[in-house]
C-alpha cells in the first residue's frame, strides 16, 4: 500500500506521526519529493494530481516488492481539475486558437491509468472508474473480478485534487462548513456541510496472502440512494462480524443520519473515523481503507491521530469499513486479519 | 463454465438516426451524419465538420420523456433517449422486476452544458439558474440521472477510459454477469459535442477540416461526433427463464494498454493485436469465422497505420471484410464503443457489411483496403469491433450470431 495524504502518510511510520490539522476547511495533501519516482523532464509537464497518482502507485509497488506488472484499475471522481480548469481557461483566454494540448490530455480521467503503464511497461488490463464516491469502490470491486478470472495481482487505486476555484463551486451548493472549523472538531462541530480533501492510495491486491499482506477483504456492499430500513438491512449483515468499525463521519448534519444508523446496528462497537485525517472527497474511503488495513495488520491505532480514543478490543481481528458520499453513494468493507 | 452473455435489447441515437432503425436505414442509404455544427458555440462552427444529432434539447427532452427542467445536460439527455430506446426493445417495462446493473461511460460528462456557465458559476457576483448545473460537469451525473429516471438501484458504475469507455462498459457489465453478481446488465455510453473536445483534438492537430478518410492515404484526421447506445445484456440462465428474445451473444472480449505514448499507439499496433487476439480465442471462434471487423478507424495518421498493422499481423493475408462507419457517425468517443457494437450486431442480423464512406486510395503502409460500397446477403456471424484510445487503452470486443 502506499498514500500521499494531508497526514505524513507517504514517508515514515503513521504510528509516530504527528496529527495534522487545518483551520481552512481544505485539507492538502502533503507532497513528497517525486524527483526519485519521476524524471524531472516529465515531471515539470505534469500538474499535480498527476504527480500524486503516479507517485503512490510506484511506491506502492516497490512496496509489494512485485516486478512483473499486471492490472491497473483506479477509481477518481474529478480527475485532473487543474487541467480542466486550465483549459477551459485558455479556450476562451486565446479564443479558441494556438492551445496547448497538454491541458487536455491531462484532463482525460484515465490519465494517471496511462501514465502508470507506460512507466510501468504494463500492457495488462487497464481501466478507470469515474463514479463519484463509488469511483474506488467500482474500481476494487473490478479488481477482484480479475483476481478471481485469474489475475496474480492487480495495482487498484484512487486519487483525487481539490483546487481552490473547485471548492469555491461546491460551497455555492453547501458541501463545505460556512463556517472555519478546526479539523481535529469536525466530528463534534454538528452543521451542515463538512471540510474538503484530497489525495492518492495505492493498493496491490493478490488471490493468495503474502508474508506482507495487510488484511483480507471478506465482505464488500455498495448501495445507491438506500432507505434508512434498506441500509440498517444491509449493514446488520456484517453485525456479528467487526470488533471494530472505521467510518466515515464527517460532521455534515445534512447526512448525519446515515451514521446514527450505524451506531444503532452497533451498539458498544468501537469507532474510529477518518475524515478529520483527510478530508471529504469522492474518493475518501480509500484512504479510510488503506487507514483501517494499518490498523488489523499492525494491531494498533495511530494513537496520536486520536485525541480521544475509545477502548480499543484486545485483539482487532475483523475491522468493518462503512463510508457514504453525501448521502448517495454508500459502501462497506469488512476487512479480516491475515493469520 | 461461467455464463455466456447474450444481447437482448439495443437503442441508439447519432447523427444518423434518433433510433436504431434510423441508423440502420442511414447506413444502408450510405448517408453520412457529417455536417456543420448548429448548437456548439465556438469559432470552427463552419470550419470544422462535426456529427451532431439532429435534435435540440428540447426535442431531446420529449424523446426523452422528462419534462424540461434544469440541470439536464444535453449529455443525459442522450443517454436517456437511448436507455429508453434499449429498454423497452428489451422488453423491460419496469428495471425493479429482475436485478439489473447499470454500467454507463462517458469521457468529459456534463461539459458541453458547463463549458457555456463556468465563468458564471467561478464568479461570486453571479447568480441565477446555471447554478442548477454547478454539479454536472463530472461523468457520474448523466449516470445517476437516468438511472434516477429508469430506477437502476442495483450497482451503477461509470467507466472513463477515453475511445474505448462503451466497450469496456461492456466488458465490465459481462463480466459481472459471468461471476454471477447480476444476471442483467445495462451497458454503453453518451457523449456530446462540446467546444472542450472539439479544441482539445484540435489543438493536438488530429481533425480534419474535410469529411473524415479513415484508412485512407490522404486521411488528416478525425470528425468529432456525438451520439449515446445502450445494450441490454442477460446472462443465459436468465434470458432462457425469461424468455428474452436473444438478439446475440457477447462472445469474447478483451482490454489491453499500449504502455506506449500518453496519446499515440504503438506503430506495430502491439495493444490492438492483443486485444483482437484475446478476445477472439475467449470467444472460441478461430480466426476464418470472422467475417467482419469493425474497425476503431478514427483517420488520424497514427491509429489507422497502428490497427491496420495489427490486423495484418494477426490475419496475415486473409484480413476479414473490415470498415470504420466512423464517416457515418464521427468520433463519438465514449459511446463510439457501444454505437459500433450495435452496427455489428445489425450486420449479423441483417446479413450487411458497411461501407468506409470516403475511402480513395490505399495506405502505403498496408496491403489491406476497407468495404467501400454496402454489401447485402453477406452471410455475418462473428464481428470484431475495436475501440482504441488515449492513455493506451484498447479494447476489442466479439460479437457473435445467436445459435441457440
Amino acid at each position: 500500500m502506499a498514500a500521499i495524504s494531508p497526514q505524513d502518510t507517504f514517508d515514515g511510520n503513521i504510528f509516530s506521526a504527528p496529527l495534522v490539522h487545518t483551520n481552512s476547511n481544505r485539507f492538502s495533501c502533503v507532497e513528497p519529493d517525486y524527483k526519485p519516482f519521476i524524471p524531472a523532464n516529465s515531471l515539470r509537464r505534469m500538474t499535480r494530481v498527476l504527480k500524486i497518482g503516479l507517485t503512490t502507485a510506484l511506491k506502492c509497488i516497490q512496496e509489494s516488492g512485485i516486478t512483473t506488472p499486471g492490472p491497473i484499475v483506479t477509481g477518481t471522481g474529478k480527475g485532473s481539475l487543474q487541467d480542466t480548469e486550465r483549459f477551459i481557461r485558455e479556450i476562451v483566454q486565446y479564443e479558441e486558437t494556438a492551445l496547448n494540448p497538454t491541458p487536455f490530455i491531462q484532463s482525460t480521467y484515465n490519465s494517471v491509468n496511462g501514465l502508470i503503464a507506460l512507466q510501468q511497461k504494463c500492457t495488462a488490463y487497464n481501466n478507470t472508474f469515474v463514479h463519484r464516491g463509488f469511483s474506488f469502490e467500482n474500481a476494487l470491486l473490478d479488481s477482484m473480478l480479475l483476481i478471481q478470472e485469474g489475475a496474480a495481482h492487480t495495482l487498484t487505486g484512487a486519487f483525487e485534487e481539490i483546487t481552490a476555484e473547485h471548492f469555491y463551486i461546491k460551497s455555492r451548493i453547501g458541501c463545505w462548513k460556512q463556517e472555519p472549523v478546526d479539523s481535529r472538531e469536525l466530528y463534534t462541530h454538528l452543521s451542515p456541510g463538512t471540510i474538503a480533501g484530497e489525495g492518492a492510495v495505492f493498493f496491490t491486491l493478490t488471490g493468495t496472502p503474502t508474508p506482507q499482506s495487510y488484511a483480507a477483504i471478506s465482505g464488500f456492499r455498495m448501495l445507491y440512494k438506500p432507505t434508512t430500513d434498506k441500509l440498517a438491512a444491509a449493514l446488520q449483515a456484517f453485525a456479528p462480524e467487526a470488533d471494530l468499525i472505521i467510518t466515515g463521519c464527517n460532521g455534515d448534519s445534512n447526512h448525519a443520519h446515515f451514521y446514527e444508523t450505524l451506531d444503532r446496528s452497533f451498539p458498544g462497537i468501537p469507532q474510529l473515523p477518518f475524515k478529520h485525517l483527510c478530508g471529504e472527497y469522492d474518493t475518501a474511503g480509500a484512504f479510510g481503507l488503506w487507514l483501517a488495513a494499518h490498523i488489523i495488520k499492525d494491531q494498533q491505532v495511530p494513537q496520536q491521530w486520536y485525541p480521544t480514543l475509545p477502548p480499543l478490543p484486545a485483539g482487532i481481528n475483523k475491522v468493518l469499513f462503512y463510508n457514504h458520499f453525501y448521502g448517495e453513494q454508500h459502501v462497506m468493507i469488512l476487512l479480516e486479519r491475515v493469520s | 463454465m461461467s455464463e455466456r452473455v447474450f444481447i437482448t435489447g439495443i437503442g441508439m441515437i447519432t447523427a444518423i438516426g434518433d433510433n436504431v432503425a434510423g441508423n440502420l436505414q442511414n447506413l444502408r442509404l450510405q448517408r453520412s451524419g457529417l455536417g456543420y455544427s448548429s448548437y456548439i458555440d465556438t469559432i470552427y462552427k463552419s470550419v470544422l465538420p462535426v456529427a451532431e444529432v439532429k435534435q435540440d434539447n428540447a426535442s431531446l427532452f420529449a424523446m426523452a420523456g422528462i419534462p424540461e427542467t434544469g440541470g439536464y445536460t444535453r449529455t443525459t439527455l442522450l443517454g436517456m433517449v437511448a436507455m429508453r430506446e434499449a429498454l423497452q426493445h428489451a422488453g423491460i417495462t419496469d428495471v425493479q422486476s429482475a436485478p439489473t446493473g447499470f454500467v454507463n461511460a462517458s469521457t468529459v460528462g456534463g461539459m458541453c452544458d458547463t463549458e457555456k456557465w463556468y465563468f458564471d458559476i467561478i464568479n461570486p457576483e453571479k447568480e441565477g439558474d446555471f447554478i442548477q448545473y454547478i454539479d454536472t460537469l463530472d461523468c457520474a451525473d448523466c449516470t445517476q440521472r437516468i438511472a434516477d429516471i429508469v430506477g437502476f438501484s442495483e450497482h451503477i458504475a461509470t467507466i472513463s477510459t477515453a475511445c474505448s469507455s462503451s466497450a469496456n462498459a461492456l466488458m465490465f457489465g459481462a463480466r459481472m454477469i459471468k461471476q454471477g453478481l447480476l444476471p442483467r446488465m445495462v451497458c454503453g455510453g453518451t457523449e456530446a459535442l462540446t467546444r472542450f473536445t472539439l479544441n482539445g483534438f484540435n489543438s493536438l492537430k488530429n481533425i480534419d477540416k474535410q469529411f473524415c478518410r479513415p484508412f485512407d492515404q490522404q486521411r488528416t484526421g478525425l470528425n468529432l461526433g456525438e451520439g449515446a447506445a445502450y445494450l441490454v445484456l442477460e446472462g443465459e440462465t436468465f434470458a432462457r427463464a425469461n424468455n428474452s428474445r436473444i438478439l446475440g451473444e457477447l462472445s469474447g472480449y478483451c482490454n489491453t494498454n499500449e504502455a506506449f505514448h500518453p496519446t499515440s499507439p504503438s506503430p506495430d499496433g502491439d495493444g490492438a493485436y492483443e486485444a483482437m487476439k484475446t478476445a477472439l480465442a475467449m470467444s472460441g471462434r478461430t480466426l476464418d469465422e470472422v467475417q467482419y471487423i469493425n474497425v476503431h478507424g478514427t483517420a488520424t495518421l497514427n491509429n489507422d497505420v497502428s490497427e491496420g498493422k495489427a490486423l495484418e499481423r494477426l490475419f496475415g493475408t486473409e484480413v476479414p471484410l473490415f470498415s470504420s462507419t466512423k464517416p457515418f457517425t464521427g468520433h463519438t468517443l465514449a459511446a463510439a464503443g457501444a454505437i459500433e457494437a450495435i452496427y455489428s450486431l445489425l450486420a449479423i442480423q441483417h446479413n450487411l457489411v458497411f461501407p468506409n464512406l470516403h475511402f480513395s486510395e490505399r495506405m502505403e503502409e498496408l496491403s489491406i483496403t476497407p468495404v467501400t460500397e454496402l454489401m447485402e446477403g453477406q452471410s455475418v456471424n462473428n464481428v470484431i469491433s475495436n475501440s482504441f484510445g488515449f492513455g493506451g487503452n484498447n479494447a476489442s470486443l466479439v460479437i457473435s450470431k445467436y445459435e441457440g
